[in-house]
């Protein structure tokens, strides 16, 4: 997984009158992995793909797709992508196939039975010669999807696919993207202001907010991080306590957090923990954990201003 | 090249795929043959003599004019289209050449091509709508994202508007030729059309003289409908942009005459969108020439241009 990186964000910023809206992103994304970008609405999502897609100006650094450079040679960049940019928003007076006829048109050496192939991994057969204002909104993703895989993209940009759509819609959506990720070795870069779902759908996740992206990190290094609890530990003395932890387990997050040690470790060397404690001569009156679930962890970088 | 056609092929296919487009249609040739049944049964000439009594008459009341515009001062050069008509009809007479003004097919051809504004209307209304209608329903975000630049794009854009026009211009030149030819048959087709030229009467071709009126007519159209494209590229408001452009088609020709005392009023587009004034009639400012005209409306059609383009190769799609 780790070759040529198919997307390389390099210290994009975006400037709106005086307002700076995007401070300086970096980020790489390789072939084949389901990228989530994550953060709380109006963090800068939407803007920072629309400055890939080159739907917005970049204000400053740069975007290299496939190894073109956005602005400078957007035609051959944008070749190898496919997107859906917020709502799929087609022409609802034409019918599903005539969509698709009209974006492929845009698009050199695409067959028709190309079409038919992508209508029927969508499963629109049975609809797709009707008008799309007769569609339902799950139909329309659909179809979306369908318009953004039609030219066999590398790369795959969903803007929030999962708005509006019923827990079976966003099964299906999330079904789709994991197939075709790994089948057809596409990446995918989606964002949403959802971490339930992202962590079931992609393997890294980005967290942006407040324009800045704050961090990368797998999926899996993520989950292993829950299995910690945040152990408070009513502990005497307080400050003795803290500095002995901190020098006999360096590697173990401890804080003081009003009369209490919080340290956060696993739930099984919670044992462990306590009898160092009390066996090294300090009083402990009481112990008690907190879960802390991935949600609370995101709120807490976010500062807390997320809409779940 | 290849990948131009194949854009227009889109954009023409949203056109002609709307049912508003063919209602469109629809009331074009509705209006041609009202204006048929009008011309043939309410407003035929209660002519009592004959076509060469009429036009003597029509002679003695034009040399009456011309006299009491002599003896006034300042009238200028009104007075020579009078002087040109005068000839022209003693030509009629002399050589047995009726006029075509009524009851040929010819003479209803001609007159329909002064309603080609409105054909016009309906052309901004699609022209102020192609850009604008993408933006406000979304799709535009998605016609960007593809491998083809903006400029493309909005040209693709134009010339299927281009097209539409002369499509509107075809059924209404053809409608009126049908219409036409069942009212008043083929019985005069080969009357000529005479213009007075350097001193003496020319007989022309009558189908390249109303030819040439759909295309002097269409002028105002190609300039009002670019007008509405770049109203519409520039604040992606269709509604904006048809009221303004229906607003300055309409009115235009009557503001430019209100202020005809200024020399300047010369350089405003509508002071020189009526080309026919060269043809037939007289130029609003003395002094203004076909030539000055067609400079000035290249003038503004490569700043309607220019500015459709600039605005939408930069613009920021947003929301």
């Amino acid at each position: 997984m780790k070759n040529k990186p198919i997307v390389q964000i390099k210290n994009l910023k975006k400037q709106i009158g005086k307002t700076t809206i995007i401070h300086g992103i970096s980020l790489d994304l390789f072939p084949g992995e389901v990228f989530g970008f994550l953060g709380p609405n109006g963090a800068g999502k939407t803007t920072t793909i629309r400055m890939m897609v080159g739907l917005m100006k970049i204000t400053e650094g740069e975007i290299f797709i496939n190894g073109f450079s956005v602005q400078k040679n957007f035609e051959k960049a944008i070749e190898h992508v496919g997107g859906i940019i917020e709502n799929p928003e087609m022409y609802k007076f034409l019918s599903g196939y005539d969509n698709l006829i009209h974006y492929s048109r845009m698009i050199p050496k695409i067959k028709k039975h190309k079409i038919d192939e992508i209508v029927k991994l969508v499963g629109l057969e049975k609809r797709i010669h009707e008008k799309v204002k007769t569609y339902s909104l799950g139909m329309r993703q659909r179809l979306g999807l369908a318009q953004a895989l039609l030219h066999s993209p590398k790369l795959l940009i969903l803007d929030e696919p999962t708005n509006g759509l019923d827990p079976a819609g966003i099964r299906e959506i999330r079904t789709y993207i994991r197939k075709i990720a790994a089948e057809e070795n596409i990446t995918v870069f989606v964002s949403s202001h959802l971490l339930s779902e992202m962590q079931l759908l992609c393997d890294r996740i980005g967290i942006i907010h407040n324009g800045k992206l704050i961090s990368v990190e797998t999926v899996k290094n993520m989950v292993e991080e829950q299995n910690e609890v945040s152990v408070h530990f009513l502990v005497h003395p307080l400050h003795k306590a803290f500095k002995f932890i901190q020098e006999r387990y360096p590697h173990t997050l401890s804080r003081i957090k009003g009369e209490r040690l919080v340290l956060n470790i696993r739930e099984e060397d919670i044992t462990e923990y306590t009898k160092v404690i009390v066996n090294h001569g300090f009083k402990l009156s009481g112990i008690h954990g907190e879960q802390k679930t991935l949600e609370e962890k995101f709120i807490e970088i976010t500062g807390g201003d997320l809409h779940v | 090249m290849y990948n131009m056609i194949r854009l227009i092929q889109n954009e023409n296919m949203k056109i002609y795929k709307r049912l508003g487009t063919w209602v469109m249609v629809g009331l074009i040739i509705f209006v041609v043959i009202i204006s048929g049944l009008v011309d043939k049964f309410l407003l035929s000439s209660n002519m009592e003599g004959t076509w060469q009594e009429e036009l003597q008459y029509q002679s003695m009341e034009l040399e009456k004019q011309i006299n009491e515009y002599e003896s006034m001062p300042m009238v200028g050069n009104a007075i020579k289209p009078l002087k040109e008509q005068l000839v022209i009809n003693e030509y009629r007479i002399e050589n047995n050449v009726p006029p075509v003004e009524n009851e040929t097919i010819w003479g209803f051809m001609s007159s329909l091509s002064d309603i080609t504004s409105f054909a016009a209307v309906f052309v901004i209304v699609i022209g102020a709508g192609i850009v604008a209608t993408e933006f406000t329903t979304g799709t535009i975000k998605l016609l960007l994202i593809r491998p083809v630049n903006r400029a493309k794009i909005l040209l693709s854009k134009y010339i299927a508007t281009i097209i539409f026009a002369i499509f509107m211009l075809i059924i209404m030149f053809a409608g009126s030729f049908v219409v036409g030819s069942i009212l008043y048959g083929f019985d005069r087709l080969d009357l000529p059309y005479l213009v007075y030229s350097g001193g003496e009467v020319i007989e022309r071709n009558m189908i390249t003289h109303i030819l040439s009126l759909y295309g002097l007519n269409s002028v105002d159209m190609i300039m009002m409908v670019t007008f509405a494209f770049m109203i519409s590229t520039v604040f992606r408001n269709s509604s904006l942009a048809i009221g303004l452009s229906l607003f300055l088609m309409f009115t235009g020709q009557q503001m430019v005459m209100l202020l005809s005392e200024y020399q300047w009023v010369k350089y405003i587009l509508f002071a020189n969108t009526n080309l026919v004034q060269y043809i037939s009639g007289t130029p609003l400012v003395d002094g203004m020439t076909m030539t000055f005209s067609i400079t000035v409306l290249i003038a503004y059609f490569i700043c309607f241009v220019f500015t459709s383009w600039i605005i939408f190769e930069r613009r920021d799609v947003a929301a």
